[in-house]
């Protein structure tokens, strides 16, 4: 099941495309990082899959075809927006009686049990909570509503890094106990690496990059080499990213052969997440996608419910 | 690579919507310092109303028993003056005109405005209960209920500007109030209840079209203002096809909207006769004092006209016409209520989904 | 491979159902679920896991690391491909095997031969560095033409090696 599933999918504001062209394909069962610069396009693909927004062109479905916005996909996706947002000056205590009234299901002994382990007071008021434990009540909200999908975005922004570490362990614990997929977006790549197995990497309102993670490690390779012979390498290849300096220059490449045969006098390195990363951004007309009808396929396979 | 095997969730295929009265807790709890205020705010009025109307009920009868026939003792004038000058500023709507305004402006605007302002819909509107949902759940309790402490305080509206519209006015030598007096319609009846509704439905679409609450606020003031203006002064003439006559006997309650004069059974002006005219006819100078309208007492004009032959018509509505008017009024702004409230949820259907 | 059930269980429970406790280092370079596997066979090396013993549970793993756990389960299984690990379901997942231990006398022919190797490298001009350099890419490229398990993950400067 794809928990997300876009085709084609595109959202204006006035004459400004904020997306275009979006058809990505979110297998379940894995926690999928949107990862861009600001104003990639992050927030709105997330808004657009939670049913905040109708798109401009194309569509979105989630949870295995269910239409972005409609009753059942409301009752499945459970989203906490930037700067979680909440009643301000109800407490604690409130915002659980809210989320109750509002949802077919909640836990409520859950949610009660974890902010006292949280150490979150039920009677104060939300606004006058810390940002780690404003956060937390967001993320308790969510979670005691037993969704299929977390999206998250940004989480982190507001957070210092003892309440980051809490907040992305009570994810994860989430994800073992109920069985939760998880969306997050950042712009920060680095915190979302020992978290993420699932990449989506935006830039300028489209997606360059998707897959799985260990896939896409195993399809690219740095090569270094000579810098007199790099052009010329680089014709037979699929080069995502070229540097270097005058004798020795460093070609990002995207393999679809498993084999490492390399030219000789070249050397080939595996790259990690956050090189990958960067190297995309930094070429704008750089894409890889994997079709939406391929990646249907494998999922089925792997993911077992 | 390996992903979770999730563990079998028992699947609710039946998927009914969240019962409504879930969102009767919701709506209380957020809004109840809405209400409460509305209810303290109308709740000291309605004092002040009991308080001062107690004054002028009381002057009123004494008025009225010093001028009774044929006694017309010595403190008729003075008791009349007295009551006259009782809560002159009141006499004509006063503060009590902005009130459905100003009800309607904060208690409706900021519904939507503010959650739209500080981000809390991405909240609210992602759970499982559903925008639209969300929004008919909160919009149409609370009209109800502000339409209904608005019915209660009229009640208390009501009774204070009866002694001014009882026939018995006649015998204390004032000029008798039209009930269709415009400053002060709207206020009376189910005038103010319906005005406090359509006021709320305005503030409910300005908040969801402005998104800010302050300008949405204002918004709602003004077209709260460009409403009451419309409908005072264009509209409700024309409820009702106004009866026409000849007699120059109008009773003061009668709500005129146009005079002219005929001779011979062609038409020959309407309003003021022309100079010339009014020189050949009425050489003994001006006619009596103004009358309510401000227009010279038609008896004065008519005693120098009709003896020559001139007929006036006179286009009015009658004040046995108030309560229907009443409805009518109440009856259209209901409709657009409802009609703006129907916007108000659509838009946020057509945002959500 | 099982996973724990059920969000409201009691919160936290005693560090002693397994014996070690795992530890990430984010800086190093090496794959988080490479780390995990280390940690178990050096921990096993080292004698402080011993064949029955149980695995940390991924819930708690995951509670204290803060990583994905489809990690923690690449790394079970991972264990489970070599043998060293197994899970039962509804239970966890525990020891099986001991690594293979290594005879002393042939230890101490491996090691008479690699310092040999190393004087070689010497006298040829390799620094520190540049042994370590060497070493480490005929190491990958040895385990990755036999399918082991040192994989893509090994990266410049992994000291963990052979024990």
């Amino acid at each position: 099941m794809n928990v997300i599933e876009s085709a084609g999918l595109g959202k204006r504001y006035h004459s400004t495309w904020a997306l275009r062209e979006c058809s990505v394909a979110i297998p379940a069962g894995h926690v999928a990082a949107l990862v861009g610069p600001n104003g990639a396009g992050k927030t709105t693909l997330l808004n657009l899959a939670a049913g905040l927004t109708a798109p401009s062109a194309g569509g979105v479905t989630v949870l295995g075809g269910r239409p972005a916005g409609s009753p059942a996909a409301l009752d499945g996706i459970a989203f906490v927006a930037q700067d979680m947002p909440m009643y301000k000056n109800l407490s604690a205590r409130d915002m659980l009686h809210l989320t109750r009234n509002l949802n077919r299901r909640f836990d409520q002994r859950y949610a009660e049990t974890r902010l006292g382990e949280l150490g979150i007071p039920l009677k104060r008021k939300a606004g006058k909570l810390s940002g780690g434990q404003q956060a937390q009540l967001a993320l308790t909200l969510a979670l005691a509503r037993r969704p299929r999908l977390l999206v998250l975005d940004e989480p982190m922004a507001m957070l210092d890094p003892i309440a980051r570490h809490d907040f992305m362990a009570s994810v994860m614990t989430a994800m073992v106990a109920d069985g939760v997929s998880v969306v997050l977006s950042s712009h920060v790549l680095a915190e979302l690496e020992r978290v993420a197995d699932y990449l989506i990497l935006m830039s300028r309102g489209r997606v360059q990059l998707a897959g799985d993670v260990d896939d896409l490690l195993a399809s690219h390779r740095m090569l270094t080499g000579p810098a007199a012979e790099a052009d010329r390498y680089a014709q037979r290849l699929s080069v995502v990213h070229a540097r270097g300096g005058e004798t020795q220059a460093h070609l990002l490449v995207r393999t679809t052969t498993a084999d490492g045969t390399v030219a000789p006098g070249w050397e080939a390195h595996p790259v990690g997440l956050e090189e990958l990363a960067l190297a995309y951004l930094r070429e704008p007309a750089a894409a890889a996608l994997p079709g939406p009808e391929r990646r249907r396929n494998t999922s089925r396979t792997e993911v077992s419910r | 690579m390996t992903a979770l095997s999730v563990p079998a969730r028992p699947e609710d295929t039946s998927l009914r919507p969240v019962p409504w009265r879930r969102m009767g807790w919701v709506t209380w709890r957020q809004h109840r310092s809405t209400l409460a205020w509305v209810v303290v705010f109308l709740g000291a009025l309605a004092v002040g109303l009991l308080l001062t109307g107690h004054q002028l009920h009381q002057a009123y009868v004494t008025a009225v028993a010093a001028c009774r026939p044929p006694a017309n003792s010595v403190t008729c004038p003075n008791a009349t003056i007295a009551f006259d000058g009782t809560n002159g500023f009141l006499a004509n709507g006063g503060i009590l005109q902005a009130t459905p305004a100003a009800i309607g402006a904060f208690a409706g605007a900021p519904l939507l405005a503010r959650e739209l302002e500080t981000g809390t819909f991405r909240y609210a509107w992602t759970q499982g209960f559903g925008p639209w949902r969300w929004a008919l759940a909160k919009l149409v309790p609370l009209a109800v209920l502000l339409a209904t402490a608005a019915g209660v305080f009229s009640l208390v509206l009501n009774w204070y500007y009866q002694p001014y519209f009882v026939a018995a006015n006649q015998n204390l030598g004032l000029e008798e109030l039209t009930p269709f007096y415009p400053a002060l319609f709207g206020l009376r009846g189910i005038g103010f209840a319906a005005w406090t509704l359509v006021a709320f439905a305005i503030g409910a679409l300005a908040g969801m079209l402005i998104r800010r609450v302050v300008p949405a606020i204002a918004a709602t003031i003004f077209a709260y203002a460009a409403l009451a203006f419309a409908a005072g002064g264009w509209l409700r003439p024309h409820y009702l096809s106004p009866a026409v006559t000849t007699s120059l006997n109008i009773p003061g309650s009668a709500w005129v909207q146009s005079q002219w004069w005929t001779k011979n059974g062609t038409f020959a002006f309407s309003g003021w006769p022309p100079e010339s005219l009014f020189a050949q006819y009425c050489p003994k100078g001006p006619p009596g004092p103004a009358g309510p309208n401000g227009k010279p007492k038609a008896v004065s004009l008519a005693e120098c006209l009709t003896p020559h032959g001139y007929t006036q018509w006179t286009s009015y509505q009658p004040a046995s016409r108030f309560w229907p008017f009443q409805w009518i009024e109440g009856g259209w702004l209901l409709v657009l209520s409802a009609l703006l409230i129907a916007v108000t949820v659509w838009l946020v259907r057509r945002r959500a989904t | 491979m099982t996973i724990d059930k059920g969000i409201s269980e009691e919160p936290r429970r005693p560090a002693g159902a397994s014996p070690i406790e795992f530890r990430l280092d984010p800086a190093s370079g090496v794959p988080t679920y490479l780390q995990l596997v280390h940690q178990v066979e050096h921990a096993l090396r080292l004698g402080y896991l011993k064949p029955g013993d149980q695995l940390p549970k991924v819930r708690d793993v995951v509670a204290a690391l803060a990583i994905n756990p489809n990690t923690v389960l690449k790394a079970y299984k991972d264990l489970e491909t070599k043998g060293l690990a197994a899970g039962r379901p509804g239970q966890g997942t525990f020891v099986q095997a001991a690594l293979s231990q290594v005879a002393l006398p042939e230890l101490a022919g491996l090691r008479k031969g690699l310092l040999g190797w190393l004087t070689d490298a010497g006298a040829a001009g390799l620094d520190e560095d540049g042994v370590v350099a060497l070493f480490t890419s005929v190491l990958r490229d040895f385990y990755k033409g036999r399918g082991g398990s040192a994989g893509r993950g090994v990266a410049s400067g992994g000291t963990e090696g052979v024990a």
